[in-house]
């Protein structure tokens, strides 16, 4: 009886060991190249019209085309969807001609009457958008000319607009698939004309692309090969420390955000390829509340940035993988002016001095400031991620040595924000990414929505006014260049360091490109090799 | 209990061992600061992840802090709070229980039900719900941690007094007219304080695992204060790296809280009448 049974579970186990070969027999040579993309958050939701995270342009950026594609190589904008476009003198008015015989995934024709469904929907009130909307400027409506001809008529000029059109927030959706799924549900059943379908979604678990083979209107730098894969699904591993393993055990192809401290050792491993990607917009930088004592004085805000040894900091924290930050705009940001780059270099004395001149002395002998019965104290508020709390500890103890003392609190990102907007915060660390400065009119003008410096100076609400409806390019950059200058000079922010996307991949992926914001990658190309 | 016979029960079982353990820790977090040669918070850029050494036994961090340094010092604030968390817990405890156990009918009743609903929420979920009540910060733990170990410790010390409760001894002590404060402080409270001494020492075990825990997310002092959790935490980046960081207090909280429960364990073999003559 025990041998009967011990044979039929030996039977048992060959046929489970032997189904996978069985399996991969009849599938032959047909079978479908398929990789696993690492993402290192999970998006609370995935609508590009609607939610704002970066994560969700990861997959989506390969599911919708745009209007205009910004080449990362040139700097230039490329005809997307758009073959053709023009600006009026007084940057009002822009008109698109349209690519033909485009069609979407679920075979809706695109044209005209497309993108104006898709701008009316990212400006309605209704759809509630948390960042599409505001990347539209004064947006006044939007006019069909023709089956392949549309116009868009602004309220006021709005320089970035191309810049805008130009990312998957505002990429061009099916209009039946919206109208069929609804607000709610259409994030999940997303349909656009890009060289990837959408496939599925599970919150959490995976996303699905599935390659579009009727893919032919794509510009040269989304171009498709026969040989690139056919299935990319997305996997979430949210805890750092986990996404090399993942990639060493060969669970994930391709990863993002690789922790610095890993990525040595897989720049050196054999089967294994690191990318490092710039990405454009703000470095990681903290604000200085100016309507908050003790950073409401400019010469506390200037000790400070004296006291922070920000080469240590990066050097210690990040490797040699990330630059320095001198500015509010990282290097490769249209707009970086360089003239910070030997300013506030870490010099205790001159921090030092700089207290000592505006009153603050240590009295009682306990190594920390004081002036008017008040202490140095510094409440600082600070997310989790991205190697901030790291950070925090050694702009603790670099603020300390110059007399500081640091209340560091880590709160929730929603908390964060909340302080941040109360003003509770002294300092408080934030920054958006983009390639184009506009950005900085959201954090430096007085009604900006992200103004964690509480800041009100009215010359720079105009500078930055004026340089975002410029049409001329040089005086644009002037203008920017005029209020990051102001901006240092006030110390209204302290650079840490430009953000690098370290990115990893299997040696086995070839054709790995990333957009001109560096992180999205362009995965029509990317190929498995065997 | 003749002392004698208690001491070579003692001996017996291997109470003493882990006893002298749990004392040994004990007694290093508390001296240790003055022992250590480095400075537990000072950032060194030269010394980064060094692995252990002549002049770092157990290594350094990424930011070049001694890591032997910071285990010591850490030992005495993680001991400390979970040592204050348990003072909450029995103190708390053994009022609410011996209420309940003595009194019974509605007191019990009130008590107990409180008690039930703590005991539906899992211990770590209400430790944060406190700590985010309270805010972060070492004192803030402790309360927290102690408040939630009360439920577990009030139901012990209630069945413990209400079994006593019904013994000739108090029964004659009534009899002859004591009062009640006589009574439990008297009576009732030497006779149970062998469950509770064992239940406090392991309670103090789940103390440290809870305290190191809630600072391992980020809810103790600020990172750079030295504590177990928050150094567990710091090295898990760095496990492939730098093994040691993590691998110092993750084996000083592995080590800590088994020599308690050890000792918890063995102190109940030795107050247990059932268990008295076994294995001893």
């Amino acid at each position: 009886m025990v041998r009967r049974k011990r044979l039929l579970l030996g039977i048992l186990v060959a046929v489970i060991a032997l189904l996978p070969s069985l399996a991969a027999c009849q599938a032959g040579d047909a079978e479908p190249q398929k990789l696993v993309y690492g993402l290192t958050l999970i998006p609370s939701g995935i609508d590009p019209h609607i939610h704002a995270s970066s994560e969700l342009g990861i997959p989506l950026s390969n599911v919708y085309d745009t209007l205009v594609y910004l080449d990362p190589e040139t700097g230039e904008f490329v005809p997307g969807l758009a073959t053709e476009w023009s600006v009026s003198e007084d940057g009002l008015v822009y008109t698109f001609t349209l690519r033909k015989g485009v069609v979407f995934h679920d075979g809706t024709r695109f044209d005209a009457q497309a993108v104006k469904f898709n701008l009316d929907r990212v400006v309605d009130p209704a759809t509630g958008s948390q960042k599409a909307r505001y990347m539209l400027g004064k947006l006044d409506r939007v006019e069909v000319v023709g089956d392949h001809s549309v116009t868009i008529r602004l309220a006021a000029p709005y320089a970035p607009l191309l810049d805008s059109l130009s990312q998957v927030y505002l990429g061009m959706a099916s209009p039946a698939a919206v109208d069929k799924w609804g607000k709610a549900e259409y994030q999940f059943h997303q349909v656009g004309t890009g060289p990837f379908k959408f496939v599925e979604y599970i919150p959490g678990d995976h996303l699905t692309l599935a390659r579009n083979p009727k893919y032919k209107w794509g510009p040269e730098l989304l171009r498709q090969v026969d040989s690139s894969v056919d299935e990319i699904e997305f996997r979430f591993y949210e805890d750092p420390s986990t996404r090399t393993i993942a990639l060493e055990s060969e669970q994930a192809q391709i990863m993002g955000e690789i922790p610095p401290q890993d990525a040595g050792r897989i720049d050196q491993a054999a089967g294994l390829a690191l990318h490092p990607v710039a990405i454009p917009g703000q470095p990681l930088q903290f604000f200085f509340n100016l309507s908050r004592p003790p950073t409401d004085e400019l010469a506390v805000r200037r000790a400070l940035m004296y006291a922070t040894d920000r080469e240590t900091i990066v050097e210690t924290i990040f490797g040699s993988w990330s630059p320095v930050a001198s500015g509010p705009l990282s290097r490769v940001t249209l707009g970086y002016v360089s003239d910070f780059e030997g300013r506030y270099l870490h010099d205790v004395s001159r921090a030092q001095e700089l207290l000592e001149e505006a009153g603050w002395m240590d009295s009682d002998g306990d190594r920390m400031r004081e002036k008017d019965q008040r202490q140095l104290v510094i409440e600082l508020y600070h997310m989790g991620w991205g190697m901030v709390p790291e950070v925090v500890q050694m702009i603790e103890n670099d603020w300390a040595a110059v007399g500081a003392q640091v209340n560091a609190h880590l709160v929730s990102y929603p908390a964060a924000l909340e302080a941040a907007r109360a003003g509770d915060h002294n300092v408080i660390p934030f920054n958006l990414f983009g390639t184009d400065p506009a950005q900085l009119g959201s954090f430096y003008t007085s009604g900006g929505g992200f103004n964690f410096s509480h800041v009100q100076d009215a010359e720079l609400d105009e500078l930055l006014g004026l340089a975002a409806a410029s049409q001329d390019l040089p005086q644009r950059l002037e203008l920017y260049r005029q209020a990051q200058t102001k901006i240092m000079e006030q110390a209204l922010v302290l650079p840490i360091r430009d953000y690098v996307n370290l990115n990893a991949s299997s040696s086995r992926v070839q054709g790995l490109r990333f957009d001109a914001r560096g992180w999205f990658p362009l995965l029509s190309e990317v190929q498995l090799e065997d | 209990m003749r002392a004698p016979a208690f001491l070579g029960r003692l001996w017996r079982t291997r109470a003493l061992l882990w006893g002298l353990l749990v004392a040994a820790i004990a007694l290093l977090s508390l001296c240790g600061p003055w022992v250590v040669a480095h400075d537990p918070m000072a950032m060194d850029s030269t010394s980064q992840l060094l692995p252990p050494g002549r002049h770092h036994w157990l290594g350094t961090d990424p930011f070049g802090r001694d890591i032997l340094s910071r285990l010591v010092w850490g030992g005495r604030r993680t001991l400390g709070v979970a040592g204050a968390a348990v003072l909450i817990t029995v103190g708390a405890g053994l009022l609410l229980g011996l209420l309940s156990g003595y009194f019974g009918g509605a007191v019990d009743e009130a008590i107990m039900r409180v008690v039930d609903v703590m005991l539906a929420f899992p211990g770590l979920l209400l430790i944060l719900g406190l700590v985010a009540v309270l805010g972060a910060g070492s004192k803030a733990l402790a309360v927290a941690v102690g408040i939630t170990g009360v439920p577990a410790f009030s139901r012990l010390v209630r069945s413990a007094a209400m079994s006593a409760r019904e013994e000739l001894y108090v029964l004659a002590a009534l009899a002859v007219g004591c009062r009640r404060r006589r009574v439990i402080t008297r009576h009732l409270l030497p006779n149970i304080v062998g469950p509770v001494v064992a239940f406090a020492t392991v309670q103090f075990g789940w103390a440290i695992l809870n305290a190191s825990a809630t600072s391992f997310l980020g809810l103790g002092e600020s990172p750079s204060v030295p504590e177990w959790g928050s150094m567990l935490n710091l090295g898990r980046g760095y496990l492939r790296a730098a093994p040691w960081v993590s691998a110092a207090p993750g084996l000083a909280i592995t080590l800590a809280v088994l020599s308690v429960n050890m000792l918890g364990d063995e102190l109940r073999r030795l107050f247990d009448p059932a268990l008295r003559w076994q294995g001893a």
